[in-house]
């Protein structure tokens, strides 16, 4: 039983760290090389990893990606560690009204701003991108640009100001959310179950003193000693 | 579309959570005013008069400032998506 709770509590952390990892905003240090439109065939699997068409669109099941291809580097420990130059290619779609909750809508906006910071090898213009999601090459999957905006050079740090505020935020829930449980346990669950267990108690002594009533009752058929 | 089902689903989520939270602060002001009168009061006071001085305590409540403030539950959500969408799509 306690395996059993200790699997269960490691897999729910796993997957709500996984759910945030890929729903939270994140900062990369990049520069544009060109932005394209492919068309993208969804799979069933990893339509998961895209958002609707755009917001005033029609849902089909094929359409066009806008797509922003970029030189980054290297992001280490949530972007704390910045390391070598590398490549990346970043989806840019509308996320709509529900989720992730990034309420993008300027999808077009955002092309034309990168298509404005081209740049080449010998004379860069280092952005800052700020995206959630995930890269994979097996299932063709990008992460969403939510902005972007120029910075010195490539060693500028970016304080994750809102994810501190968001983990903030949620500790302050999860205290209260355990205070809330408690005060309903102490006011309303104990006071219940201790009244049921009365209650319980007088039925007992009830049906004792029935039955002493009954072999009472009985006592006169049986024959006198 | 998509905004009608965020109306509709945040307002059903949003209540929960302020029928939760209304019940937990009045919870909280009931035990409050018991422990005032206990402690305010000698030990076998007389039980009405402890009723009375709660209820008294709880109608105040209801009808006070404090009470009013859980309806930040949903006015803090509806500005926080207001500022989202307007810091993600202003240039």
């Amino acid at each position: 039983m306690r395996y059993f709770r200790i699997a269960w509590r490691s897999i729910l952390v796993l997957l709500v760290g996984l759910l945030l990892h890929y729903a939270l905003p994140q900062h990369d240090i990049a520069r544009i090389n060109s932005i394209e439109v492919i068309r993208q065939d969804f799979t069933g699997f990893n339509r998961l990893f895209y958002a609707q068409a755009d917001s005033g669109s029609a849902e089909l099941p094929t359409r066009d990606l806008r797509l922003i291809n970029t030189v980054r580097r290297k992001t280490y420990l949530f972007g704390m560690i910045r390391g070598s130059e590398t490549i990346m290619v970043y989806r840019n779609e509308d996320t709509g009204w529900i989720w992730p909750p990034y309420f993008k809508f300027d999808s077009s906006d955002l092309q034309a701003e990168a298509s404005n910071f081209e740049s080449s090898a010998s004379e860069p213009q280092w952005l800052a991108i700020r995206h959630y999601g995930w890269r994979n090459r097996f299932f063709t999957i990008y992460p969403n640009a939510t902005a972007m905006w120029p910075i010195e050079g490539p060693d500028v740090r970016i304080i994750p100001w809102f994810n501190i505020g968001f983990f903030i935020f949620m500790m302050g829930a999860w205290l209260f959310a355990r205070a809330m449980w408690r005060q309903f346990r102490e006011r309303m669950v104990d006071p219940a179950m201790e009244r049921a267990g009365d209650s319980w108690d007088h039925v007992e002594a009830g049906v004792k003193e029935r039955q002493s009533r009954m072999s009472r009752w009985l006592g006169t058929w049986r024959s006198k000693k | 579309m998509g905004f009608i089902r965020l109306v509709v689903f945040g307002f059903i989520g949003l209540s929960v959570i302020y029928v939760c939270v209304s019940f937990y602060s009045g919870s909280v002001r009931r035990e409050k005013l018991e422990d005032e009168w206990d402690e305010n009061q000698a030990a076998g006071a007389n039980q009405p008069a402890r009723d009375t001085y709660i209820e008294k305590g709880m109608v105040e409540y209801f009808n006070g400032f404090r009470r009013k403030l859980i309806v930040l539950i949903y006015i803090v959500p509806a500005v926080a998506v207001a500022t989202i969408l307007y810091l993600t799509n202003s240039n």
